[in-house]
């Protein structure tokens, strides 16, 4: 039942979200052709008669409201997210191409990041008080302040010109004949390096201190104290009493870490260039390209909403507590 | 554990002074006005500190009046989300008809992730100052609601507040005078919080090139360096890309230091909140 309802609730966001982009281009002044045609925009696009004949036949003006509303609806489902001016092909087409990097950054990221935060925040909630924990707390806080894209840009300048040890953008070298498949996969792993790096330090800040705080509120229970009367080690304790109860809340924290890290993938992906979605959302706002702008939009939110949707139903699973709640 | 956090908060604050002094001076304290042109790409010399941009702008004092325009947006929109986000989280949790209506459509926005929507809406529009605060804003009483509501479902079950009903206090007079000044923790909490949210937001969407392309922020800045082509090529960066980089990492981490000193001080509580950020 509780399962059921999630899923309604999820799809009613979606719904929610469907509509406001179909209204947003919609409700802003003129329609939404009419930044292509006006000269006094920023980079006035050019644009021929013919692909704006798509374009008016993808909004669908000359109808009414409520037919141009189901008409998209429908176009939705069916895939059809309408039509990229830059790259004059269809939207999901374009968004599908770069999809493969994004998912190789941003699934390393969170699996190096998960890793990390887990064993700093235990490390840091074991030695609760002390200067190792207070050192710790505050390196982490210092790190979670620098947003990404300048922490991208320092990681350029220092590792990737002054030291000159990782490629500074792209996800491979550029036009390279590769002699095996090791050094193809070597060199997309060395490009990978940085912008993974990035995610991960500008993020770990999240699981760190909700690791931190769940451990120590596991620390406080009455069953480690039993532990400990029994005598066992205080490794033993961490290892096999406190740690498995406390990772329980990072599950859905990590659900939630993708959705942000998806997010993240914006701004690192253009400090470094990087092939993926991210790169490409800050081309189309250059470019002025809404169609495909919005495409994007609503590939991210689907895949953060079905990021939390997975992460309510795991939760459920690991936890049977919850269902009763 | 007490002197660590009264140290932090103490760094923090005094990060956070000096830069509202430097906002609320900026005219008096930056050597040019920010919009006049000089020789571009200059290096720093005692004429020009921190050099000039490629359209020949003294850096210094378009990072000056970028402190102007970073905080200022980070600030109206903490203190309208602040007033609207506590009332709503007051009645929400007071009345539960209405509170009912309000939580659904604080959790429907809470679910939709927040900056690529944002960034979608600010290239709809043509980003200004106060379009930006007002696309901010549509975000930004969210969390404060919810926690505040949360807080008054639990405080309108204690005795006090059956005792205050029983001798006639109305409903007004129970949320003002009993329920409000103990919400207050938690405000100034969620004010610090959703103002760092602002300055790294504002700073990602213009770098971007989503900013106020007039009144230029720190973000503003580090965009124009981004997208000068030579950038990476000479040295320019010392100047150009770590002096706005550096004052968006001092306000956050100041802000985060007294946010944790509060959190600590007022409320233990607190803690668990959510830490994620989308920067």
């Amino acid at each position: 039942m509780h399962q059921i309802s999630k899923l309604t609730y999820y799809l009613v966001i979606l719904f929610i979200v469907l509509s406001i982009n179909f209204f947003l281009p919609r409700v802003m002044p003129g329609d939404p052709l009419s930044y292509l045609t006006d000269p006094g925009a920023d980079i006035p696009a050019r644009i021929t008669e013919e692909k704006m004949e798509i374009l008016l036949a993808y909004y669908g003006l000359d109808k009414p409201l409520s037919e141009q509303y189901i008409n998209y609806m429908v176009g939705i489902i069916r895939g059809d997210l309408g039509w990229s001016i830059y790259y004059n092909a269809p939207v999901l087409e374009v968004i599908l191409g770069r999809l493969k990097w994004t998912l190789l950054l941003v699934g390393t990221s969170t699996a190096i990041h998960v890793t990390l935060g887990i064993l700093i925040g235990a490390t840091s909630a074991w030695a609760r008080g002390r200067k190792k924990d207070m050192g710790l707390l505050i390196f982490i806080l210092s790190i979670s302040s620098f947003p990404s894209f300048f922490l991208g840009i320092l990681l350029v300048i220092f590792f990737g010109i002054k030291l000159d040890i990782f490629p500074i953008s792209g996800a491979q070298t550029a036009f390279a004949t590769y002699s095996s498949p090791f050094e193809e996969i070597f060199d997309i792993l060395h490009h990978l390096v940085l912008p993974a790096a990035t995610l991960v330090i500008s993020h770990i800040g999240g699981t760190y201190l909700l690791m931190r705080n769940s451990m120590l509120g596991v620390l406080g229970e009455d069953y480690i104290m039993t532990a400990r009367a029994k005598g066992l080690s205080e490794r033993y304790i961490l290892h096999r009493h406190a740690l498995a109860n406390a990772l329980l809340p990072i599950v859905t924290m990590t659900a939630m870490t993708v959705g942000f890290m998806v997010t993240g993938t914006i701004f690192v992906e253009t400090v470094f260039a990087y092939p993926g979605i991210g790169n490409l959302l800050y081309n189309t706002v250059l470019y002025r390209d809404y169609p495909l702008l919005q495409g994007i939009f609503l590939f991210i939110t689907v895949a953060i909403v079905g990021a939390n949707l997975i992460a309510d139903m795991l939760y459920i699973r690991l936890d049977p507590r919850v269902k009763h709640e | 554990m007490i002197e660590g956090r009264t140290i932090l908060g103490s760094i923090g604050l005094a990060i956070l002074v000096v830069f509202a002094i430097v906002a609320i001076l900026a005219p008096h304290i930056a050597p040019y006005d920010p919009h006049q042109m000089y020789r571009p790409l200059e290096h720093p010399s005692s004429r020009h500190l921190l050099g000039t941009d490629n359209i020949g702008n003294d850096i210094l004092s378009e990072l000056i009046y970028g402190t102007r325009v970073s905080l200022f947006i980070a600030f109206v929109v903490s203190v309208i989300s602040m007033i609207v986000g506590t009332s709503l989280g007051l009645i929400a949790g007071y009345f539960d008809k209405l509170g009912f209506l309000i939580m659904r459509v604080v959790d429907v926005f809470l679910t939709i992730p927040r900056l690529p929507l944002i960034i979608v809406i600010a290239s709809f529009i043509r980003p200004s100052v106060w379009n930006l605060i007002a696309i901010f804003l549509i975000f930004g009483w969210l969390m404060t609601a919810r926690i505040i509501r949360s807080e008054v479902l639990t405080l309108r079950r204690r005795y006090y507040i059956d005792a205050t009903k029983m001798i006639g206090g109305s409903d007004c007079y129970i949320l003002w005078r009993h329920i409000l000044p103990n919400v207050v923790p938690l405000v100034v909490v969620q004010f610090i919080m959703e103002a760092t949210h602002v300055i790294l937001a504002e700073s990602g969407l213009s770098f971007l090139g989503l900013g106020d392309p007039i009144a230029r922020s720190w973000g503003m800045v580090l965009h124009d360096a981004f997208e000068c082509p030579i950038i990476y090529v000479s040295d320019i960066w010392m100047w150009w890309m770590l002096p706005p980089g550096l004052c968006i990492v001092f306000t956050v981490l100041g802000l985060t230091f007294v946010g944790y000193a509060l959190e600590e001080t007022l409320d233990p509580k607190l803690k668990s909140q959510a830490y994620g950020r989308e920067l």
